[in-house]
């Protein structure tokens, strides 16, 4: 174990300000919430209208939005406002409270998952909100609650589109959810915990020394090959090309989104990326030493923001360059090929740590 | 040299003269009616089938390439033009005579699956039936049209009333069980993968697709009527551009030119020959990355790297077109006996344009064999999908590419050359895969292919003789072709075989104007190639017919 | 050819339905509530309906809509060299639930039509329409065709007419920045009458026509009626 995690962002709260009792605590994690759920929207909303944009020009020889504002970044109160002021159509036969849901359930699922991911330190100030025992288990939980959004907004639209798109969505979540939890707890028997705290502090040690740097027991350098099917299952899980097939624009419209519009598509286009930073956020967790960097810890926020970017930038050229996977080929992959690797993953990694301890 | 055919031995490719055949079909030939290209029979309108059959089996004239309908004043006329696909300049005409009043005659299609759309796009819009046609409906009007409106007796300013019906779902009966279960889906006519106006009614069993059918006339733009509305000399060329518009205008007109100039008896000079030539290869190759990059668009699902890519080379091409021609998209270059001006001044900056743009291509070809055909996934998406195998696709009159793709060595341009293309050296492609990405292969190599006949074209302009560069024939001012002169001439469009058939009538207007339209014929074979593939694999199928709705519905 | 004339020369014989209708007053196209509810004094509501034509004008979402020729200058004018994404307008989507703008890239004709206004219906308010190349305007080169709608604006509303055949991207690119500055402005058109509209076959006339199909079409079933005969 590395050095002693520092506090808890609501317990830091509760000292730093004097709050009292069970009142305080609420109010502080009320807080805390709001800072992270802030910092994570402020993510999307610069990722969803405009960052993606400038990523995808730039892998196609365009400039896209510069006119809007320095380097086109008022694209992005414009866009938020001028699609929420929209009409909210809805149409006829839409099975009603399962339909509103749907929306609100997307990206609510993923901002829950951040609830125990450890985002760094500014300064003091460390974000992390709670750091259950069970916190990687959790995370997982709240990921997936995702395709369950994803059916009941499917099937809720009183559309085949949408139906085909949900259906879509169950049959290639179940098929890399299994092999993406699989390899995951691989590492925990790394880690020796599923506390996330505890995975992370596994990882600061060094693994060797090259050429005068430290390279770190990240669990990617450690086991390269459970950090590429993570990363595979983990496109797969958040639904980006080669597998975007739940929206599939060219062959089923827009899959399960196609009948929202206005305020519930911008949740649902939210979502959608609220969860690509989760991903992203995971994946550091697990393989890439959470929020460590070199330099002083009190800036390793930025090595967060960076990390998620990271694999944003990565979700953005594969969708730029892969073709996307055909249904039947997604789910053979799944099943037949990462759910065996997974857990030949898995045993191997059982053994070589049985047999070092 | 590389245009020699490969020798087949085959006797179907045995050319018979037309007394030969005549004697061939026996009693069935009840009168003679030549056309310009092609011996005519004239036959009774119940021995179709017959006629057809012994001509298929026994003389090998194995492609109905284009059935006409026609309207006269004492009777109504069906043609059924047949050519054999090893050697397309043997063909042969069978006219068949129906009744003025009750216009009936029998359906083709036990013999050629092709005549299916054919026929029915002549009911539509002549009122020819046919007996025993499995599914004689209208095809490109809607179904509540009133009237058939390239007769000589419709009423164009009828009220008329177009519906919107819900489609129901032709399996439903015979597949709903216990077990299993179907469902209609329309795709189309708005829909990211139809590539324009195209409706496909799917039945679907899950992902899995039962039955596809494609409904076209969502851009029927009354084509025919538009070129018998105009005459020969100028008012016609224009609409060619527009109905293969993917910047393929200079080949649609070259369609135009042939056939015309043919009729007309014009001998186009040979430096306007070049240049045609040149102009139409610079189209075929814009045509060809547009497939390519909606293909891509298809198979990879957004507007991504490799559908901006060859948008980009699109405007090279494009930009090349506009200095030759003045316009970026429709050209109306061409003229009747030559071509309209001549290279831009000043020449040599042309040709170095064109140079360089040649010089980069290649460079280009493989970063889309790097990005795309390279790829695993896109292989795993494109090998063995949509597989149209060689016969099928004969049965269905498939041509260009589609044809090519699926081994069918049958390419106009050497096999009935006009234009310059048997002077120069290049290549036909063929791909024996029958799939998908053979398909796409061979619209890339066809790319490399029309590169070198630029390149070669290039060379013979730069050293023309000044005093030789005669753009123009004489044409007269009006053009008069004789009275019930008929002439059926075809040319290698960017998507196949692009024919057009003109009866005159001693006017300056034709009296009838067909189009034989590839993608017509080519966009038949869907169901063929879809029935128990997944959804994607139709819309791969289809991305990879590379149809253009101008040209299917005209 | 409607008629054996080509102009009307007796004034009161024209029709002037549609004139009239383009020539009074604005259409009610921004659909705000408050301003309903408050009428149109405040001064915050009247800078809260700038700031919200402002970003109506700057973000705008094409529909991915492909008819004919022009369709194809269309894709140009979304790639590489046009590149119609600086203005902020440059994304296609799918989904017409999601789009704001609907560029008519060419031809319609009577097969088309209903399922073109079907489509535009289908999108949510504030919509505003670009209609691309001279067959959306009057038919262009196909208008004496049996089976062509002369323009798009006798079946929808139409904001922007982009002429040319087809126009070249740099015109479209025009046209669309123009539109976003005429929202930009709280300008919009007004919704003009349309002669062709989507009816239920039972609302129709009784005619002969009507009587004749009466056997083949459902009574509820949506139907478009074309009386060629009056078109420009």
């Amino acid at each position: 174990m590395g050095t002693a995690p520092a506090q808890l962002f609501p317990e830091f709260l509760v000292d730093t300000f004097g709050l009292p009792g069970v009142l305080g605590e609420v109010v502080a994690s009320l807080i805390g919430a709001a800072v992270v759920a802030n910092i994570i929207l402020a993510f999307s909303g610069v990722a969803g209208p405009w960052a993606k944009r400038k990523i995808t020009a730039a892998f196609t020889d365009r400039i896209a939005v510069d006119r809007i504002g320095p380097f086109g970044l008022l694209i992005i109160p414009a866009s938020a406002v001028q699609l929420l002021a929209k009409e909210l159509i809805i149409p006829e036969g839409v099975d009603r409270p399962t339909w509103d849901i749907a929306p609100i359930l997307l990206p609510a699922s993923a901002m829950l998952g951040f609830s125990v991911i450890p985002m760094g330190q500014i300064g003091p100030l460390n974000i992390h909100l709670a750091d259950p025992e069970v916190g990687l288990a959790l995370v997982f939980a709240f990921a997936s609650i995702a395709s369950v959004s994803l059916v009941m907004a499917g099937y809720a639209s009183n559309n085949k589109y949408s139906l085909l798109g949900g259906l879509r969505a169950v049959a290639q979540n179940l098929a890399y959810e299994i092999p993406l939890i699989v390899t995951a707890m691989s590492v925990v028997i790394f880690a020796g915990t599923l506390q996330i705290s505890g995975v992370v502090g596994a990882q600061t040690e060094t693994l060797a020394t090259v050429a005068g740097f430290d390279i770190p027991a990240w669990f990617a350098f450690v086991n390269p090959f459970a950090f590429v099917l993570f990363l595979t299952a983990n496109l797969a899980e958040i639904g980006r090309n080669p597998f975007d097939i739940p929206e599939a624009p060219t062959e089923i419209v827009g899959g399960y989104q196609t009948e929202y519009s206005s305020a519930y598509f911008v949740l649902f286009y939210l979502g959608e990326f609220v969860h690509i930073f989760l991903g992203g956020a995971i994946l550091s967790v697990v393989f890439l030493g959470g929020a460590s960097g070199p330099g002083p810890e009190s800036i390793s926020f930025i090595w967060f923001v960076v990390k998620v970017w990271g694999f944003f930038l990565f979700t953005q050229w594969a969708r730029a360059a892969i073709p996307r996977v055909r249904i039947d080929q997604l789910i053979e992959i799944g099943w037949k090929g990462m759910l065996v690797l997974s857990f030949a993953n898995l045993v191997l990694t059982a053994v070589i740590v049985g047999v070092i301890a | 040299m590389s245009l020699e055919r490969p020798d087949t031995a085959d006797d179907g490719a045995v050319e018979r003269t037309p007394d030969e055949l005549e004697a061939l079909l026996g009693d069935l030939v009840v009168d003679r009616d030549d056309h310009l290209n092609a011996p005519g029979f004239v036959i009774r309108p119940d021995t179709v089938q017959e006629t057809l059959s012994i001509l298929k089996e026994q003389a090998g004239y194995d492609h109905l390439s284009l059935v006409t309908a026609q309207e006269y004043e004492n009777r109504y006329e069906s043609i059924y033009h047949l050519k054999k696909f090893d050697d397309p300049t043997q063909e042969v005409s069978i006219v068949v005579p129906a009744d003025k009043d009750t216009p009936v005659s029998e359906s083709a299609e036990p013999v050629f699956r092709t005549a299916d759309w054919h026929e029915r796009e002549a009911y539509d819009l002549m009122g020819v039936e046919y007996d025993d046609h499995p599914d004689l409906r209208r095809i490109l009007l809607p179904e509540t049209w009133q009237g058939h409106p390239l007769s000589m007796d419709y009423d164009q300013e009828r009220p008329q009333i177009a519906s919107l019906p819900e489609h129901a779902n032709p399996l439903q009966e015979h597949h709903k069980d216990a077990e299993s279960d179907t469902m209609f889906l329309n795709i189309g006519p708005h829909h990211p993968a139809t590539h324009g106006v195209l409706h496909l009614k799917t039945v679907l069993d899950g992902e899995q697709v039962v039955d596809v059918e494609p409904d076209i006339g969502y851009l029927h733009r009354c084509e025919e009527q538009m070129a018998q509305n105009g005459t020969y000399r100028h008012q016609i060329m224009p609409y060619p551009d527009r109905w293969d518009y993917i910047s393929a205008g200079l080949l649609n007109e070259f369609a135009y030119a042939r056939a015309a100039e043919d009729l007309a008896d014009i001998e186009v000079p040979e430096y306007a020959q070049v240049i045609r030539t040149m102009g139409a290869e610079m189209s075929r190759i814009a045509a060809h990355m547009l497939a390519l990059a909606t293909f891509a668009l298809d198979i990879n699902g957004d507007f991504t790297a490799t559908f901006m890519y060859a948008i980009n080379d699109r405007e090279r091409v494009q930009n090349l077109l506009e200095d030759l021609t003045g316009q970026r998209l429709m050209f109306n270059y061409f003229r009747l006996g030559g071509v309209v001006w001549d290279l831009p001044e000043p020449r040599e900056e042309f040709f170095s344009k064109t140079r360089d743009f040649l010089d980069q291509l290649p460079e280009s070809i493989e970063e889309y064999h790097n990005l795309i055909t390279s790829n695993e996934i896109f292989q795993m998406r494109t090998i063995d999908t949509g597989v149209l195998p060689p016969e099928v696709a004969k049965n269905y009159g498939a041509t260009g590419p589609v044809a090519r793709g699926s081994g069918v060595d049958y390419d106009l341009r050497r096999d009935d050359p006009y234009g310059y293309y048997d002077e120069l050296d290049w290549d036909v492609v063929t791909e024996d895969g029958c799939d998908n990405f053979s398909r796409l292969l061979v619209r890339m190599r066809e790319v490399e292919e029309s590169a070198k006949i630029i390149e070669q074209c290039v060379d013979l302009l730069e050293d023309w003789p000044e005093d030789e560069r005669n753009i123009q024939a004489n044409v007269p001012r009006t053009l008069r072709p004789d009275d019930d002169t008929e002439i059926y001439r075809a040319v290698e469009g960017a998507k196949g075989e692009l024919g057009i058939y003109i009866r005159s009538d001693g006017t300056d207007k034709p009296a009838r104007f067909k189009i034989r339209s590839p993608c017509f014929s080519n966009l038949q074979t869907l169901p063929e190639m879809a029935n128990g593939e997944y959804i994607p694999d139709v819309v791969a199928a289809l991305g990879s017919l590379d149809i253009v709705l101008g040209e299917v519905d005209r | 050819m409607s008629s054996d004339q080509p102009f009307i020369t007796d004034e009161s014989q024209v029709v002037t339905e549609t004139r009239d209708a383009r020539m009074t007053g604005q259409g009610d196209r921004f659909n705000s509530r408050l301003r309903e509810a408050f009428g149109s004094s405040p001064f915050i509501l009247t800078k809260f309906d700038k700031f919200l034509n402002w970003c109506r004008g700057s973000s705008m979402f094409m529909l991915q809509f492909g008819i004919a020729c022009c369709s194809i200058e269309m894709m140009h004018t979304y790639a590489v060299k046009h590149d119609l994404d600086r203005f902020g307008s440059g994304v296609p989507r799918a989904s017409p639930r999601q789009a704001d703008v609907m560029i008519v890239p060419g031809t319609i004709v009577s097969k088309f039509a209903p399922r073109m206004k079907r489509v535009y219906d289908q999108m949510p308010e504030p919509k505003f329409v670009v209609g691309m190349g001279s067959c959306t305007i009057s038919g262009g080169p196909f208008q004496e065709g049996y089976n062509v709608i002369k323009g798009a604006e006798e079946v929808i509303p139409i904001d922007i007419h982009v002429p040319g055949c087809p126009p070249r991207p740099e015109a479209l690119v025009y046209g669309v920045v123009k539109l976003q500055e005429r929202v930009a402005n709280g300008e919009a058109s007004p919704v003009t009458v349309k002669p062709y509209e989507l009816e239920e076959f039972s609302d129709l006339e009784r005619d002969e026509l009507v009587d004749k199909l009466a056997d083949q079409i459902d009574e509820d079933e949506l139907v478009m009626r074309y009386n060629f005969a009056d078109s420009p």
